[in-house]
């Protein structure tokens, strides 16, 4: 195997090692919504001096899939072409921002903002910790087409290339891209949110990037994708849900759309996957197994506002409690991907193979059984200011 | 693919605190490091109270299992969890049916401290006083 070690963002040498305080603990749901280990390394790690931005610090591992396997997916154009950009939606019949926001065109303009904000001032400020949150996960989007375009044999060469892959990746870059403009001038619109701070986090995130261990291999890259896929899936279904709930059905509108083009990029992902099953289930497996054990890393772990160094375990925590997004969805998507790609109807696996498989098809049950056993302990969640809203305080 | 980062992973748990054995565990350490492993035998210091063989034996099955580790594999005090095969999931679970077995309930951060069985022993004789 082909295996570069890239050591340049090696951080243990230089700086003093500490226990990251407040980090997720195994035994806390936290320990899945959080990016990577916790207590045998620290993966994740603060500058000695003030107000930096965390940044990853695992080794960063590059180009692991075995270079004659990029011809599998040359091979796999005419497939994609035929059954992966399906997926896509014209531009003529997609939604944009405007559809879901007053109309600056109209009369009408000033009374449909203020409408906007007699809705949002119904809605609790833990809802808008999550909904800032999932936006700015949305704004760092370079980030995510960059790490798409890392993978072998996927990527876009130029930036125009033509293969069907680089045609989805532009196409699905360009689809996430409304996603955060509606919410960036929903949240603007309605008030309740400092949105310089907003800004800055932002700034800060696309500026951090992220690195979730994908190693320029598409089979990580897509089972990757294919999770965060439906994870964002669900947090924008249940934000949609609980802005219903805080009387905002265009709020819920908003977030309802949203999840539906993270359904159909699901769909997208989790096909090209499958069909990795189909033609090398011995790798794809493996693959499969190597992303869980390494854990998923949520694409904004690595967010910071220039005031709370843990502003993403503070978020998640929140997402946590309002159930926007939980440690249980985290168990609930990886037994639907199981269950999604056969992978317990695998056969003529290597060794290896078994024992990933193995591996994949019982950890759901070990995740909830944690899980559980967090919920089952009588925790005081404190309350903490968080810069997005003015510092007003919230419950974690 | 997976071997690369797991080395990372296996450094930094090199740091943990000396801890000093009991004569009778001196005993062990010998026959577990008879020509398996390459590990000196450092010098430990143990802090807390020294903990019943009971109790580590009970450990170090609880270990075995978790692990899935034939009978006669080699555990005892010294071993680390991380060198037996054990991530962070295993060792989140080690530390539940630890709980389980002995009747306690572990802090989180004493949690993430135990690296080794001896170190879990420890802490479950401490809890039990």
């Amino acid at each position: 195997m082909a295996l570069k070690l890239n050591l340049v963002n090696c951080q243990s040498q230089k700086y003093p090692s500490f226990a990251l305080p407040q980090m997720a603990s195994l035994r806390s749901p936290k320990f899945f919504m959080a990016s990577t280990l916790r207590s045998n390394s620290k993966e994740v790690e603060t500058l000695k001096k003030p107000f930096s931005p965390p940044r990853e610090v695992h080794v960063q591992v590059t180009h692991s899939m075995p270079p004659q396997k990029i011809e599998i997916f040359k091979s796999l154009e005419n497939w994609a072409e035929q059954n992966l950009l399906v997926h896509l939606k014209p531009v003529e019949k997609s939604w944009q921002p405007q559809d879901f926001l007053p109309d600056p065109a109209s009369d009408g303009f000033h009374d449909q903002v203020k409408e906007l904000r007699e809705r949002a001032k119904e809605i609790p400020d833990d809802y808008f910790i999550a909904l800032v949150g999932d936006m700015v996960t949305e704004e760092a989007l370079p980030t995510y087409q960059t790490m798409l375009n890392t993978l072998d044999g996927v990527r876009d060469e130029t930036g125009a290339s033509l293969t069907p892959w680089a045609i989805w990746t532009r196409a699905w870059t360009a689809e996430e891209n409304r996603h955060g403009d509606l919410l960036n001038k929903y949240l603007y619109l309605s008030g309740r949110v400092d949105m310089k701070q907003i800004e800055k986090t932002i700034q800060y995130l696309i500026g951090s990037g992220m690195d979730p261990r994908t190693e320029n291999n598409p089979y990580l890259g897509f089972i990757y994708t294919s999770f965060q896929e439906r994870a964002t899936f669900i947090s924008h279904g249940n934000t949609a849900r609980l802005a219903k709930d805080h009387g905002d059905v265009k709020l819920a509108q908003i977030c309802g759309t949203i999840a539906s083009d993270e359904k159909r990029h699901e769909t997208a992902y989790t096909k090209i996957v499958e069909k990795l099953f189909e033609i090398d289930p011995d790798g794809t497996v493996l693959a499969f197994s190597d992303m869980m054990r390494k854990k998923i890393s949520m694409p904004a772990h690595l967010m910071y506002d220039g005031r709370d160094d843990n502003l993403f375990e503070h978020f998640s925590a929140v997402a946590q409690r309002l159930g926007v997004y939980t440690a249980r969805d985290y168990a609930d998507i990886l037994e639907f991907l199981v269950g999604r790609w056969k992978v317990a109807d695998l056969t003529g696996l290597s060794a290896e193979g078994q024992k990933a498989q193995d591996y994949v098809c019982g950890l759901p049950p070990r995740i909830r059984r944690l899980e559980e056993r967090a919920q089952g302990r009588v925790k005081q969640a404190p309350i903490i200011p968080f810069s997005w809203i003015y510092d007003r305080e919230v419950k974690l | 693919m997976a071997s690369a980062t797991a080395s990372s992973v296996s450094f930094t748990s090199l740091s943990s605190s000396l801890k000093k054995n009991q004569v009778s565990h001196l005993k062990k350490v010998s026959v577990s490091f008879g020509g398996k492993s390459f590990k000196p035998v450092p010098l430990r210091f143990r802090v807390a109270c020294a903990a019943k063989p009971e109790t580590v034996e009970k450990v170090c099955e609880i270990v075995r299992k978790q692990l899935a580790l034939p009978a006669d594999s080699a555990i005892t005090g010294e071993s680390k969890f991380a060198s037996l095969g054990a991530d962070s999931l295993d060792t989140v679970e080690i530390v539940m049916g630890l709980e389980e077995e002995f009747e306690i309930s572990v802090e989180e951060e004493s949690a993430q401290s135990i690296t080794t069985v001896q170190e879990a022993a420890d802490m479950i004789e401490k809890l039990k006083e």
